[in-house]
């Protein structure tokens, strides 16, 4: 019987070529993306950094005080001989293998124009290198606490500069007085409150602060005298933020470290903004900057010893800024010439210039700034309320429900309208017909804001439509409201998605240029926009305007530095998003 | 155990003599009745012209097979069939001696009186306090929330379980526990009656045998109506059962003892021992 078996000689064999072929192009094509992209990172930096003159005797200065000993902290904090074994033999067989290769092929094949072996190393070697070790590192205790203190430091003081520019624009007496007469009477209620479990005084927060708020705007020109910028800015925001952070230790740490935790900061940043006035600096960003970067810092330093474990991690923000300085001595003694960066201090801090050496970005930023903060809060608000009326509170059937059919497909179609239909109807409807002006900040915003709102509630309807019906139907069986089954349950349980689609959506409008040209945008403004009405320019429409200057400088050097300014810029806005999100999502 | 709810059962048929038909007033006082009710999902009968009382205080069990109306039956009784566009009720129910599909009667007024708990065990995507707390949030609840909350969680049974992690996600408990927080969070605003769709068909016997023991307890305060598929449980936790047949018919409605040893109805005894269904 066996000999009669059909699958004696096995049971034959399926092709399977079509879908290797299919997996190894589409790897191959998303491979030739990357490094495609890759390489023109690579040359845009060089150009901003002036790498191409820097000397390899520079290089290895700074590649042995500051890379060498970050490396070895993340060895360090990963403590495992494996990784070590592998980062050594990448960074060393690496180097030799960049050396020969970069060479035979500029022997034997092309020169290769402005970059060195060394370079080559740095970038295809040594930096891949150390991110990943990054990433093993961050994974250990002492790593996780380095990079802890580290982001608190540099996100807290970003955080510091973006609220100060904001206040350019804003009006911080109407601040000062919706502060003073809204927010705190309400949030003390609110507080007052929940520690002696009365309902009447948190009931009564929401009203108490609406008329403070609405009092603020009446009075706002009514009183005639107020205290400098500085003290309202201490007042309404360095104050709070220290108090809210003692707070944070005072349950655990008792009442000495909690005012240690506030206190030190909050006189740190108050010395810093009398200083910074004395020095001609702009002092409340300064107080601003201390203060946002003090308090977090703090209070994370305050924990981690309260924990007890990683503490050799603290010392990670100290251990490059040795490093750089110990690199900066050394150069300066051997007298190695040093590369002279485009993309410097006085290249942010400076406006814009005919010679290239003096250009600057700063009026770009703070325009770019202020449109993509009053375009994330627009966006977010008309985005999320959209898609919860589509989603939540139309009919699937009847003449409504056609309706919203309608809507639907409109709203799909019009995350296809380019953006420059969307800078027409910005001039018209916005800068022409409500009259807000041709080329203003505002306008701006509305128009970005408009162009964005497809995406924003494409993507948040999806995540509402994500929630699972069973907690609709278990609040609304609880006999919740519509609402408080929207606002209780499917809000925070679609909050993630949301943010997600939010994030990308505003950073695609941080780049947008074609609608900013239709509007009626300055392409070079001198002075930073300090009202909402007041004519600006925004990073894409300084770099596009550079892009076309005769003088190579601008073309090769100030533009690769905006470029890499604004992906700075860019990359950490939405990591700041992708952080608080991850955070919602952790809390649900 | 099976000894104990015969007990049970025959205590609850003394108590309720004289209410085989459905239509007088059991003993212990009415809590839902539907009169004639229809209900229509589009063109399609659900339920068909149903009558029947269900008494305060104890535990009615609906049994039927698959489409048979039980759980339309039970959503008509707090009004969540409104959420379902296509269907239509015809008919009274009546809950605290109003008609619930009346113009005036607001739903979400009604479901405030009305717990339910659902098949799959839903807790919301919150701490274990703020699922319990939930009810008595939408509902601006004045008093002492964690004293509602601890008190809720006893009833519940869960309390010793959870009481060290009340600021714990809801999502982190085990199916058996997640569905014992749903009916903590269903008695914490204090209704009159609890409607439960097959509470136990998604949990494992050890844990369906935990949620009928407490449907036990909570027949001393509230008055329960439960779906289920399973008839030993039905037999086991029920004072009352009403059999539905295909079409949304309510064949027959008694004691549970008389409707498990000796039913009017060839068509229920058929149902009953598995001949059918």
């Amino acid at each position: 019987m066996a000999t009669e078996n059909p699958n004696a000689d096995g049971f034959g064999e399926v092709s399977r070529v079509r879908g290797i072929a299919f997996e190894y192009l589409s790897f191959g094509a998303s491979v030739f993306g990357l490094v495609a992209l890759g390489v023109l990172l690579v040359y845009v930096a060089i150009d901003a950094f002036d790498l191409a003159n820097a000397s390899p005797e520079w290089l290895l200065t700074y590649f042995l005080t500051l890379v060498v000993p970050f490396i070895v902290f993340c060895l360090y904090s990963a403590n495992d001989r494996d990784v070590t074994r592998r980062a050594l033999v990448a960074l060393g067989g690496g180097l030799v293998a960049v050396a020969v290769l970069f060479s035979a092929i500029e022997a034997l094949l092309v020169p290769i124009p402005r970059l060195n072996w060394q370079l080559a190393y740095l970038f295809v070697v040594a930096a891949p290198v150390t991110a990943y070790l990054a990433y093993v590192g961050s994974g250990g205790r002492v790593g996780a606490v380095g990079f802890g203190l580290l982001g608190r430091l540099v996100g807290g003081a970003a955080l510091g500069l973006a609220v100060g520019t904001l206040f350019l624009v804003f009006d911080s007496l109407v601040w000062f007085l919706a502060y003073t007469l809204g927010v705190l009477p309400a949030v003390g209620l609110y507080a007052f409150g929940r520690v002696r479990e009365s309902p009447r005084a948190r009931t009564a927060a929401t009203p108490v602060g609406l008329v403070g708020l609405t009092a603020a705007v009446f009075l706002r020109d009514v009183i005639a005298t107020y205290p400098s910028d500085l003290i309202i800015y201490l007042w309404t925001i360095a104050v709070p933020v220290a108090a809210a952070g003692a707070l944070l230790v005072a349950d655990r740490r008792g009442r000495v470290a909690a005012a240690a935790v506030g206190g030190v900061p909050l006189a740190a940043a108050t010395a810093g903004g009398f200083l910074a006035a004395g020095a001609g600096l702009p002092a409340p960003t300064v107080l601003l900057a201390i203060a946002l970067t003090g308090v977090p810092t703090a209070v994370y330093v305050s924990r981690v010893v309260d924990g007890g474990e990683g503490l050799a991690g603290l010392g990670l923000p100290l251990l490059l800024a040795a490093g750089a300085i110990a690199g900066a001595l050394i150069v300066e003694a051997l007298g190695v010439p040093a590369p002279n960066p485009w993309l410097d201090a006085s290249f942010l801090s400076e406006a814009p210039s005919r010679t290239p050496s003096e250009a600057g970005l700063y009026p770009a930023i703070v325009g770019s700034v202020i449109i993509i903060a009053m375009v994330a809060v627009l966006s977010f608000a008309l985005g999320v309320g959209t898609s919860v009326f589509l989603e939540e509170y139309t009919p699937g059937t009847g003449p409504l429900g056609t309706l919203t059919r309608i809507l639907q497909v409109n709203i799909a179609n019009l995350a296809a309208v380019p953006s420059v239909v969307y800078g027409l109807l910005g001039l018209g409807l916005f800068a022409n017909l409500l009259g807000l002006g041709i080329g203003t900040a505002v306008t701006a915003a509305l128009t970005l804001s408009l162009l964005i709102l497809p995406i924003t509630i494409i993507s948040a309807q999806e995540a509402i439509r994500s929630v699972p019906d069973d907690l609709r139907r278990g609040s609304d069986a609880m006999g919740a409201t519509r609402w408080q089954t929207t606002k209780n349950v499917v809000l925070p349980e679609a909050m993630p998605g949301i943010l997600t689609g939010t994030i990308l959506a505003l950073g695609r409008a941080i780049g947008e240029t074609a609608p900013l040209i239709m509007i009626g945008a300055a392409t070079t403004v001198f002075r930073a926009p300090d009202s909402l009405f007041s004519r600006f320019s925004a990073m894409p429409m300084q770099i596009y305007t550079w892009a076309g200057f005769p003088q190579a400088d601008f073309r090769y050097g100030v533009v690769a530095a905006g470029v890499i300014t604004l992906l700075i810029i860019l990359v950490g806005m939405n990591g700041t998003a992708i952080l608080l999100r991850n955070r919602a999502e952790r809390g649900s | 155990m099976s000894n104990s709810t015969t007990d049970d059962s025959l205590i609850t048929t003394e108590v309720q003599t004289d209410s085989n038909d459905g239509r007088e007033a059991p003993a212990a006082g009415t809590a839902v009745a539907a009169r004639d009710l229809d209900v229509f999902y589009g063109d399609e009968q659900a339920i068909d012209d149903v009558t029947m009382e269900i008494p305060e205080k104890r535990v009615t069990a609906l049994i039927g097979p698959s489409g048979c109306g039980k759980s339309t039956f039970l959503r008509c009784i707090n009004r969540m069939n409104d959420m379902i566009e296509i269907c239509r009720v015809e008919g009274d129910v009546e809950f605290g001696g109003k008609n619930v599909y009346d113009p005036d009667v607001d739903p979400v007024a009604l479901r405030r009186k009305i717990g339910m708990v659902f098949q799959k065990p839903n807790p919301f995507p919150k701490s274990i306090r703020d699922n319990v707390a939930y009810g008595l949030k939408i509902q601006d609840f004045d008093g002492d929330v964690d004293q509602r909350v601890e008190e809720s969680l006893k009833g519940a049974a869960l309390w010793d379980e959870v009481k060290d992690q009340l600021d714990s996600s809801g999502l982190e408990l085990s199916g058996g526990q997640q569905q014992r927080l749903c009916i903590a969070r269903a008695i914490a605003p204090d209704p009159e009656v609890i409607l439960m769709d097959e509470p136990t068909s998604a949990l494992d016997p050890v844990a369906a045998s935990k949620i009928e023991d407490l449907i036990d307890d909570l027949a001393e305060e509230y008055t329960v109506i439960i779906v289920t598929h399973n008839m030993q449980q039905a037999a086991r936790i029920s004072d009352r059962t009403a059999v539905f047949l295909t079409g949304g018919e309510l064949v027959e409605y008694d004691d549970t003892a008389k409707i498990f040893e000796d039913p009017e109805e060839q068509r229920v005894e058929d149902y009953i021992t598995g001949k059918f269904g």
